[in-house]
């Protein structure tokens, strides 16, 4: 013991008089080892940990796969007497829960929030084992058709809505006019299981009973996306075994219940049984192989610079070396010395890298809640440390170890006689070219990688969409009193609303329509010429809309105002479906039927790209009802308008409607394209950091060599090379180890796309040649100037100084 | 005139280092002829392989004037000087200084390769095993220096200085790293080509060396003691 902390205090000494030194390891291998432990945590809690449920392994997700086995469509959505069918008659669960995910706005308060509301039955509370801060979870008094208006808040709802009110059971909260007593605040502690946004827990907790999609409880042929099924499956259930049951409960009463619709024929319903983890984990384990692989490489280029660092310092110290032979020291203590200190280096990196990952674990879920799942479960835990302390040593015992090797023990001891020179300690020309190739092979694969990956985001981000949302704003109201205003009241009113809307002085136009950045809905449509069923996309809007956002018309005309007011049976298609439809595009005046509705087609426009989408699918466009709840503002430019604004303006018309949400569409826009935002920042951060990292571990070794060559250089000058020769010379020294590195990295390239192809399928194409070429270029004078930055200060200097010392 | 390989005039070097100022050379002046055999000697310190690093364009002077056969070398730029000292001077250090990762015969030819007219393959073949002839090396050809004694090994060294015809070959302790006998084989080869009228500058502390030597300096704390020969010579 006391030996170990003889080595160790000599350890220290020795390194405090190494301050680069000391910094450039605890840097590169703090920052890379803390990214790397940052991400292997996720990944763990991803991938092994359990979820925080009791007896998480028996929960699972129903999904309720519709499929028209023509291959067009296949959706995983409920409808919702099939959601309640299966909850009443499934036997495969011994408990499970209907949740429908939506979002309303609290009336009773006066800031009027807009919160994110699950809609439950009591079985969720045991499902998932929720604990509660105050009051109770709901229970058999709020099972399925109780209809009694209780609320259950979240525990940051009742921090930022209620200041923690201490008697907040006593409170009521108002949503669409119904007033809900509030019976309980869950747990701080308690972790949602995410199963509506990655990335946003529900505010708020109502019974089941009041979701806003109970108007289609007896509609067989609408499915949502929000109505979630859950269970607890019986001991001795497979998912397979549960998919059996379920799928013929499901699709057999579906049938029964769509018989005799043209449109359903030949569609068949089956479930789907996932576990809830799966379910959960979604398809971030991409996400999570880029990062684990982006990382390692770094990691290995950072250890190559290292390991590289470690022998250069060997070499230097040969003649203190040499001395602690001379005086008895066997290889094994030289070992030891070596081992203390880098034993001394790892801890202080580790402890770096701890920082650093969990730096990274604020990242996560401060910036990137909403792309990656359970990041609110990330802490350092047993795992990390565990990873972390493997690491150190793994790290400290490879360096002791390669710099012990490079020690030619019998050199040493003779060292001391002879003059010095040519003997003893150096860094082998043969290990130098390994950490080359690997430099250049990582630091290839890598750029490539990113870039490539940096170039697809952006080129999603750059996609014209085919129309404008500069200085628009999206309003959406919705109701405030029960029951809620009828349709011909509301039509009144919006058109009440519309001109106060536009008397703002800072709005320049109006439409009233669904926002043009919001995803369309699927519609069923025949062509009663051709019989053909389509099922285009679709959207309502009014006569403004078209001409607001600048989607330009091909051919016929845009619908009219007597269009809108009188509800006539008209369409506008894009050019896309127009192909569909005719191959000679020719639409105009068509008819198309739309659940028996027969709609005329008007006009044609061009179609559009929503943000973070590459295609242009068929799309539909109908009068909107003068009902319609939601508009688009223009703005003039400069100008904006508050929610404020227009809840006073509402407040001119009438006391039944609530502004539910206002979006700036450019902000909107943005929002969408996060993912690709966040790619494309993460993605140019790591080529930049291998680049440099890259360009520092090349340096250092090209530099070492040239060191090591000083004599032969020297020579070479004495007998007359000139500048030119010396680079040419040390250059074509290199090129052929930096072409095997490039070659290595091809082949390192095609090894991990034949074992993903799936994964990698959709990332290749002739767009990576020109990536590639740039790559090169980008290593090629990288390499270049990693070769002649080292020897400009030899070449640079009269030929002496290179010569001093070798004789 | 037209035989004066080397003329310096006041040449000096002072080294500058953190607050010491070394002055190696002060004001030497020196004429060397076609033929001659010139040796420097003196005590450990006293300029010696200055001197020769200034005659042979490795370092610069910092002040004087040097001529290489009529041409003023004393302000040329680090490639100028690079191409003097590959067309008029040969160098032989005393760690003879061959490039291991090259064979005999490429270490000889070196000094061609950076010619600025690189002659074709066949005539640098020819030169090269001229000069190792003269060394008489010719059968080890297409070793590598580290398979040869230090002997052999200074002797490739002299192929390589004389490859190009330079005016003038530089010695430095040619002899220091050397035992006696194969010391004596390289002396007798340096004293072979004077004979045959190379012009050699060799610095050597070894007095029975020294004594071969036409015209012999020595150098004490940086400046040249006795001239002799030289003024009756011109
Ligand atoms: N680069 C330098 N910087 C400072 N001083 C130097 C430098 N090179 C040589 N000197 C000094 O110049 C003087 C002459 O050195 P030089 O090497 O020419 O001596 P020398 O006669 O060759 O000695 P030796 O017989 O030991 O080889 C010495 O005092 C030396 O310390
Ligand atoms: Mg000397």
């Amino acid at each position: 013991m006391s030996q170990f902390i003889y080595l160790h205090k000599q350890a220290w000494a020795s390194l405090k008089k190494k301050i680069g030194f000391v910094a450039t390891v605890v840097v590169t291998m703090g920052t890379t080892l803390g990214a790397l432990l940052c991400v292997l945590t996720l990944g763990h809690l991803l991938l092994v940990e359990p979820l925080p449920y009791p007896e998480q392994n028996k929960l699972y997700r129903v999904g309720h796969i519709l499929d028209d086995n023509k291959g067009e469509i296949s959706a995983d959505a409920f409808t919702y007497p099939g959601l309640i069918h299966l909850y009443k008659n499934q036997e495969v669960f011994e408990q499970a829960s209907l949740t429908s995910y939506s979002q309303s706005v609290l009336t009773s308060l006066p800031n009027q929030p807009r919160l994110l509301i699950g809609y439950t039955t009591p079985e969720w509370f045991s499902l998932l084992g929720v604990k509660m801060a105050l009051g109770r979870p709901f229970e058999a008094t709020e099972a399925l058709d109780t209809f009694n208006p209780v609320a259950i808040l979240s525990y940051d709802t009742w921090v930022k809505e209620f200041s923690q009110s201490p008697d907040i059971l006593q409170q009521k909260v108002t949503f669409e006019g119904v007033s809900f007593s509030v019976v309980g605040v869950l747990s701080k502690d308690f972790i949602e299981p995410q199963l509506g946004t990655t990335g946003s827990d529900m505010h708020a907790w109502l019974p089941w009973d009041f979701n806003q999609q109970t108007r289609f409880k007896d509609s067989w042929g609408n499915i949502h996306g929000a109505l979630t099924y859950i269970g607890k499956i019986k001991s001795g259930v497979s998912a397979t075994q549960a998919e059996q049951v379920l799928s013929p409960l499901l699709n057999d009463t579906w049938q029964e219940k769509v018989v005799g619709s043209d449109f359903f024929k030949g569609w068949t319903i089956s479930s789907e049984v996932r576990s809830l983890k799966s379910i959960i984990l979604g398809d971030s384990e991409r996400m999570l192989f880029f990062m684990i692989a982006g990382v390692l490489g770094l990691l290995i280029i950072a250890s190559a610079n290292i390991a590289n660092l470690f022998m250069s310092r060997t070499a230097e110290q040969q003649r203190q070396l040499a001395i602690y032979a001379a005086l008895g020291a066997k290889k094994r203590h030289l070992f030891r010395n070596l081992f203390a200190e880098s034993t001394v280096l790892m801890a202080i990196s580790i402890l770096v890298a701890l920082i650093i990952s969990s730096a990274g674990f604020y990242l996560m879920q401060t910036q990137f809640a909403s792309v990656l799942p359970r990041v609110n479960e990330l802490t350092l835990n047993l795992f990390t440390f565990g990873s972390a302390f493997l690491f150190a040593g793994l790290f400290a015992l490879t360096f002791a170890y390669l710099s012990t090797k490079m020690i030619n023990y019998k050199a040493l001891s003779s060292m001391l006689q002879s003059s010095g020179k040519g003997t003893g300690v150096q860094v082998s020309k043969r290990f130098r070219q390994v950490l080359i190739v690997t430099q250049v092979a990582i630091a290839t694969v890598l750029i490539f990688a990113n870039i490539s990956l940096f170039k697809n985001a952006v080129k999603i981000i750059q996609e014209p969409m085919g129309f404008e949302v500069d200085n628009m704003v999206s309003v959406v109201f919705s109701t405030s009193t029960s029951p809620a205003p009828t349709a011909e009241e509301s039509a009144i009113a919006m058109a009440q609303l519309k001109s106060e809307l536009q008397q703002l002085p800072q709005v320049k136009s109006v439409s009233q329509a669904t926002s043009p950045l919001n995803n369309f809905q699927l519609n069923a449509i025949t062509d009663p010429v051709t019989n053909l069923s389509f099922t285009p996309d679709y959207k309502q809007v009014d006569a403004q809309y078209f001409t607001q956002i600048g989607q330009p018309l091909m051919e016929g005309r845009l619908m009219s105002a007597a269009d809108i007011k009188d509800q006539n049976r008209v369409a506008i298609i894009n050019d896309v479906f127009a192909k569909n439809l005719r191959e000679d595009g020719n639409v105009i005046g068509i008819e198309l039927d739309s659940s028996g509705d027969i709609y005329t087609v008007i006009g044609v426009v061009k179609g559009v790209k929503l943000p973070g989408h590459s295609d242009i699918r068929s799309r539909m466009y109908f009068p909107s009802p003068q009902s319609h709840r939601q508009m688009n503002l223009t703005l003039e430019p400069n100008q904006s308008v508050t929610r404020e604004q227009v809840v006073a303006a509402i407040k001119e018309v009438s006391n039944a409607y609530a502004l539910f949400n206002l979006s700036m569409l450019p902000q909107t826009r943005n929002n969408i394209l996060f993912p690709q935002f966040a790619a494309a920042v993460s993605t140019a951060a790591l080529a930049a950091i291998t680049l440099f990292l890259g360009g520092v571990g090349l340096y250092g070794i090209l530099s070492y060599s040239t060191q090591m060559r000083r004599f032969e250089i020297g020579t070479r000058m004495a007998i007359g090379a000139k500048r030119k020769h010396l680079i040419n010379l040390i250059v074509r020294d290199n090129t052929v180890v930096i072409l095997i590195g490039i070659i290595m990295s091809i082949i390192v390239m095609t090894v991990i796309y034949l074992f993903n192809q799936e994964l990698l399928a959709e990332y290749i194409d002739v767009g990576l040649i020109p990536v590639f070429v740039f790559t090169l270029l980008a290593i090629g004078s990288l390499a270049l100037f990693a070769c002649y930055w080292p020897l400009r200060q030899y070449i640079n200097h009269p030929a002496i100084h290179m010569l001093r010392g070798s004789d | 005139m037209s035989n004066i390989k080397i003329q310096m005039k006041g040449i000096s070097k002072i080294f500058e280092t953190e607050e010491l100022e070394t002055h190696a050379l002060k004001n030497i002046d020196l004429t060397i002829y076609a033929g001659d055999y010139v040796s420097i000697s003196g005590p450990s310190g006293c300029g010696k392989s200055t001197l020769l690093s200034i005659l042979g364009l490795l370092d610069m002077p910092s002040g004087g004037e040097y001529v290489i056969e009529g041409k003023n070398v004393t302000d040329l730029s680090l490639d100028e000087a690079a191409e003097i000292r590959n067309s008029k001077i040969g160098f032989i250090f005393q760690s003879f200084n061959l490039i291991d990762e090259l064979s005999v015969f490429d270490n000889v030819a070196l000094p061609l390769r950076y010619k600025n007219q690189v002659p074709s393959d066949s005539d640098i073949e020819m030169r090269v095993n001229e000069c190792l002839a003269l060394v008489d090396m010719s059968h080890r050809a297409s070793h590598k220096p580290n398979q040869l004694s230090g002997g052999q090994q200074q002797r490739i060294a002299i192929a390589r200085a004389l490859v190009a015809e330079p005016a003038i070959l530089l010695v430095d302790e040619p002899t220091g790293n050397l035992d006696s006998k194969s010391g004596d084989q390289v002396m007798d080869v340096l004293e072979k080509l004077n004979d045959r009228g190379t012009t050699i500058c060799m610095v050597t502390h070894d007095p029975r060396y020294a004594d071969m030597a036409t015209t012999q300096l020595k150098l004490l704390d940086g400046a040249i003691l006795t001239t002799p020969a030289l003024s009756e010579a011109s």
